[in-house]
């Protein structure tokens, strides 16, 4: 448990350190204000609440691809990685508490994204539906750390680590369906989205919102708890291979 | 003669510099995925409303936005300069520093050209918006106007940036998400107050986008007056750069500023 | 400066049964037994950076890897410290085998590896320590004062609260000391901790770990800096090509080449020094400034070497005793600038 708080508080100290990581926290009004200028100027005040949160999923995945995804990357390039393997402390555990730590700053990009949607956009995004708002919100975090595991284990491996950080972004927004519903995406592309965890987050937080009943809602939220444990589980499965072939090749960028 | 040479040596390496990111094949699998994606985004949008004059507007706008995305990417090329420690060098170099940096991430307006002209073929093909082909073509010219001029604009932040590490990336950012709210991408430029309006006309983009947008709908000839406003800008933006690059390093000789990679 | 020539030496068998030293008796607090390593490469045989080397290092002791790079010293170091896993042959650090009972071993030692990378830059010095001491399993009231006290014993307290980035390389390198030491390690693997350090950063750096030996911690350091091999360690290991070629006190050395011998008398002029030259036996002459270095073969070739001395009326003269370097070269080889 010392492990992954140790491993917490670095995390929190980066973000102090590392002005940079919290990006998605700056970008995230200027965002809103677009997609609500769009909704204002084509008369369609009904749409500024739903599209003003959209920027709060902008936000979950680029930290789970960007400071979720580079922190065992950072560790080889600053030369941390073999002490971290040669101390006694679980490898994974400091990756659980680094990657935790990304949950925190997202709850900050809803507090954040909410805030400036309900006072600044004016936007109706009262929450109506406390159970599933609660409950799809914590599985929704528990999934983007998950996922931030998952890349940051990968990333290691991956050759084009780099591309795939700076390509993933709106290509994952259109298919996850968080500012236009997946129903408008052409037809076999819809069940890839099924396997994104954010298509089912935006669904849920979308029809928490919502006036009227929330379909489905136990579905969603067992969908969003299932993508998270396999990230997870297959986050886990690379960690453990890559620590294997830190020790078996000497290898992964190590001197 | 000789400078011409310089500038062409730095292209390539910059160009050098920038393969090790991409490859021909990652280059179109996972960055023009992404810059298609990018104005399909905000395309969708004119879909769910229902309107497809909207939707091609939304597509114009974040297909053109592309070019100068890549083209403020020259913020971060400064930057790896420096932390490359190979600043001081360029200050040692014969060659005017301001010169060899502009020439060294040029490949960025020939990369941005490419990703906004491209993503505008696909993304008008797959939401079936006409293009007045072969004269479509002059568009791409229009593009090309607008990834140079942001590049100036970035570059000229780079500078400004350089001693502050760390902030590049917050810079390129929110600068570019501020081009995409303030330079007439998501909704037309009337619909911002007045103040507004007059700083968008000094942003790189505004004008540019506007020429293209004209020339779309086939207005070829009043295209070329914010075509030549749009370059008019990036002029603007070079020359103060390269005004206060000199005034850098000559402060930085005195004081010895420029440093190595730190 | 000593010109050499270098084949005309023959060394003393490796063979010579290394002399005992009596440390804590019971289990040794590294023991590796016929240690192979390789690298394996692409399309080509695998580079073996171990070649079944063996080494012994009781408890208490400091003990000192000299050799070349490319040698295994990091290699050596990296097995121990679990971080590789060896190829074949086996090591135990206090009685834990590094490949089944790595967690065991991981919780005795410390690891400093040369160079100033290795640190979270952009935190302080402060939550540098506190962090890998949590990783080290420091209960948090203990960490806190062992921080402190690291820090101050370190020359860092003054420091301690800036980043790392601001630290010069001697106080990084300090820091990962202290770093190695936050875990109250029984055992420290230094590898090369003074490359690059400032001369009087490094003196203090000795002192340091002459401190740590009298707390009766074990040491193993692998370095290039044979005044520091000769001043801190209880005995070397010569490593070329990934085996120990032999193991001996640093005042013991000399007697691996015997034929590193000669003497050294003051001011002789270039006509004696070309006759002295011609002697039979004798290997090189060199004169530098006011004293001339005569090395001979083998002990054999004296009496006729004092011989001549004494009729050129030369009386004052010294015995030359092989230093550490000495014995480097002759046993590692000179490669110059080969690496």
């Amino acid at each position: 448990m010392g492990t992954v708080r140790a491993g917490f508080v670095l995390q929190m100290r980066f973000y102090r350190r590392y002005p940079d990581l919290l990006v998605p926290l700056l970008t995230a009004p200027l965002y809103g204000g677009i997609f609500a200028m769009i909704m204002r100027y084509n008369g369609r005040t009904d749409l500024v609440g739903a599209v003003s949160l959209t920027p709060f999923y902008m936000s979950l995945w680029w930290f789970a691809l960007f400071s979720g995804g580079w922190i065992i990357q950072t560790d080889r390039w600053e030369g941390t990685l073999e002490y971290l393997v040669s101390a006694p402390a679980d490898f994974a555990a400091v990756v659980f508490g680094r990657v935790g730590a990304t949950m925190l700053s997202g709850v900050a990009a809803f507090a954040e994204t909410w805030l400036f949607a309900r006072y600044v956009l004016r936007g109706d995004v009262a929450v109506r539906h406390w159970g599933v708002f609660a409950g799809s919100f914590a599985l929704t975090l528990f999934a983007m750390a998950a996922t931030a595991l998952l890349m940051a284990a990968t990333f290691v491996l991956a050759r084009n680590a780099v591309t795939f950080s700076n390509s993933a972004s709106f290509p994952f927004y259109v298919l996850s369906g968080i500012l236009v519903p997946i129903a408008l995406l052409p037809g076999w592309l819809q069940p890839l989205s099924e396997a994104v965890f954010l298509s089912w987050s935006a669904d849920l937080l979308r029809a928490s919102i919502a006036t009227g009943p929330v379909p489905h809602p136990v579905r969603g939220m067992v969908m969003i708890a299932l993508l998270g444990t396999c990230a997870l589980a297959a986050g886990y499965t690379v960690l453990r291979r890559i620590l294997g072939q830190v020790r078996r090749t000497g290898e992964l960028g190590l001197r | 003669m000789n400078l011409l040479l310089i500038i062409r040596r730095a292209f390539w390496l910059g160009a050098r510099d920038y393969t090790a990111i991409f490859t021909w094949k990652t280059w179109l699998t996972n960055w023009f995925v992404r810059v298609v994606a990018q104005v399909s985004f905000f395309a969708l949008i004119g879909r769910m409303l229902g309107d497809p004059g909207q939707t091609q507007f939304l597509l114009v706008g974040n297909a053109v936005l592309l070019a100068a995305m890549v083209g403020m990417y020259a913020v971060n090329m400064v930057s790896w300069e420096r932390n490359a420690g190979t600043l001081p060098l360029l200050a040692a170099g014969p060659t005017h520093p301001a010169v060899v940096l502009t020439a060294r991430g040029s490949y960025l307006i020939l990369d941005g050209t490419l990703s906004a002209s491209g993503a505008l073929l696909v993304t008008a093909h797959l939401f079936g918006m006409p293009l007045p082909w072969p004269r479509a073509a002059i568009v791409i010219a229009l593009i090309a106007v607008v990834a140079a001029s942001a590049y100036c604009f970035g570059i000229l932040a780079g500078s400004l940036l350089l001693g502050f590490r760390s902030i590049q990336t917050i810079v390129t950012n929110v600068g570019l998400v501020t081009l995409m709210t303030l330079c007439g991408v998501n909704v037309p430029l009337d619909f911002y107050p007045e103040p507004m309006r007059w700083v968008a006309s000094v942003l790189p983009l505004t004008n540019g986008l506007v020429a293209v947008r004209l020339a779309v709908t086939g207005q070829w000839q009043a295209a070329l007056f914010p075509a030549a406003w749009e370059a008019l800008v990036g002029i603007g933006w070079l020359t103060l750069c390269l005004l206060m690059v000199t005034a850098l390093v000559r402060r930085g000789r005195r004081h010895g500023t420029l440093d190595y990679a730190s | 400066m000593t010109v050499v020539t270098r084949d005309a030496v023959t060394l003393a068998p490796f063979g010579v049964p290394e002399p005992e030293l009596q440390y804590s008796a019971g289990t040794p607090a590294i023991a590796a037994v016929d240690l192979v390593r390789e690298y394996p490469r692409k399309r080509k045989d695998p580079v073996r950076a171990l070649q079944g080397l063996s080494l012994t290092v009781a408890q208490g002791e400091v003990h000192g890897l000299l050799g070349p790079n490319g040698a295994g010293k990091t290699t050596l170091v990296k097995i121990l410290s679990t971080i590789l896993l060896p190829t074949s042959g086996q090591a135990t650090v206090c009685g834990h085998d590094v490949v089944r009972h790595g967690r065991d071993v991981r919780e005795l030692i410390g690891v400093v590896m040369g160079g100033d990378r290795g640190l979270y830059t952009r935190l302080t010095g402060r939550q540098n320590l506190e962090f890998w001491g949590a990783l080290q399993k420091v209960p948090r009231k203990v960490l806190r004062s062992r921080t402190e006290h690291l820090l101050e014993r370190l020359g860092l307290a003054a420091k301690a609260d800036a980043r790392v980035e601001t630290y010069s390389r001697g106080m990084k390198q300090r820091l990962h000391l202290a770093r190695g030491l936050i875990g109250d390690a029984r055992v420290l693997f230094l590898d090369e901790p003074t490359m690059g350090m400032d001369p009087v950063a490094a003196r203090e750096f000795r002192k340091l770990i002459g401190e740590l030996r009298d707390e009766q911690r074990t040491i193993l350091l692998a370095t290039h800096d044979m005044t520091e091999a000769e001043s801190l360690c209880d005995r070397v290991s010569f490593v070329r090509d990934g085996t120990v070629v032999a193991t001996r006190s640093p005042h013991a050395v000399a007697g691996l080449v015997s034929a590193v011998q000669g003497l050294e008398l003051d001011s002789a002029d270039a006509a004696l020094a070309a006759t002295l030259a011609e002697v039979p036996g004798v290997t090189s002459v060199t004169t530098d400034g006011a004293t001339t270095r005569i090395l001979v073969r083998s002990q054999d070739d004296f009496p006729r070497l004092l011989h001549l001395l004494a009729d050129h009326g030369v009386t004052s003269l010294r015995t030359l005793r092989p230093s550490l370097e000495d014995v480097y070269v002759r046993l590692i080889g000179d490669r110059g600038l080969e690496v």
